[in-house]
């Protein structure tokens, strides 16, 4: 197997038992699932994360985010008639939908006053709702700290 | 990128933070971005988009200028 595919592999791998279990896989997880040795897990994971496909949990080789899924939680939670998740912030939130069909409700609050915001995404259409997103960081910074931006 | 009830929100969160004001949306613009940017990206064929096919998704839902540049 060339590296490009066991790369593939891995991504799908790691998303679909992150969809299944509402958790990504750990690395041993992956390595049984995909009759792959610690090193190849390994090696793949870390061109992934070096590739912004997959993030690591600071100091770790854990994934933090497959996203737009984020494996802890956060203001951005999703639910789909595939399950409940995690969004790394309103942008992956509404990707998670678009992701698993396009119908789901985000449920998130203002950023500012913490009022509670319900929004239906339904058969790929937004139901009319009030309120803004906003970016801090421009496009080409985000990678500087995917955690803010 | 986060959410908030209105530009007045995103003012006094910005201001409280001491936070440059960066580019705000509507939320169905929001979600229009979710939609070009995720709704492929079970496909075992997915690519993580090159910075000038990333530019072009924004653009394709209105998102130009020098906020949205990446080359």
């Amino acid at each position: 197997m060339t590296t490009e595919t066991v790369d593939r592999d891995v991504r799908l791998f790691v998303y679909e038992r992150f969809l299944a279990e509402a958790r990504p896989p750990t690395a041993a997880e992956i390595g049984a699932g995909l009759a792959l040795d610690p090193a190849e897990v390994d090696a793949s994971l870390a061109r992934l994360e070096e590739g912004h496909v997959l993030v690591f949990a600071p100091g770790t080789k854990n994934i933090w985010m497959a996203n737009p899924l984020s494996a802890f939680p956060t203001p951005f939670r999703v639910e789909t008639p595939r399950g409940g998740y995690w969004g790394t912030c309103i942008w992956d939130a509404f990707g998670v939908v678009a992701m698993l069909g396009g119908s789901g409700d985000v449920l998130t609050s203002c950023a500012c006053c913490g009022e509670e915001m319900a929004l239906r995404v339904d058969a790929g259409a937004l139901e009319p709702a009030e309120g803004i997103a906003h970016f801090a960081v421009p496009a080409r910074r985000w990678w500087d700290n995917i955690g803010y931006t | 990128m986060l959410a908030f009830r209105s530009e007045a929100h995103v003012d006094r969160w910005c201001e409280t933070r001491r936070s440059s004001r960066g580019a705000s949306f509507g939320l169905d613009q929001a979600w229009q971005l979710g939609r070009v940017w995720y709704a492929d990206k079970l496909s075992p064929d997915w690519k993580r988009p090159t910075p000038a096919e990333a530019e072009a998704a924004f653009a394709s839902i209105g998102l130009t200028g020098e906020f949205w540049r990446l080359i």
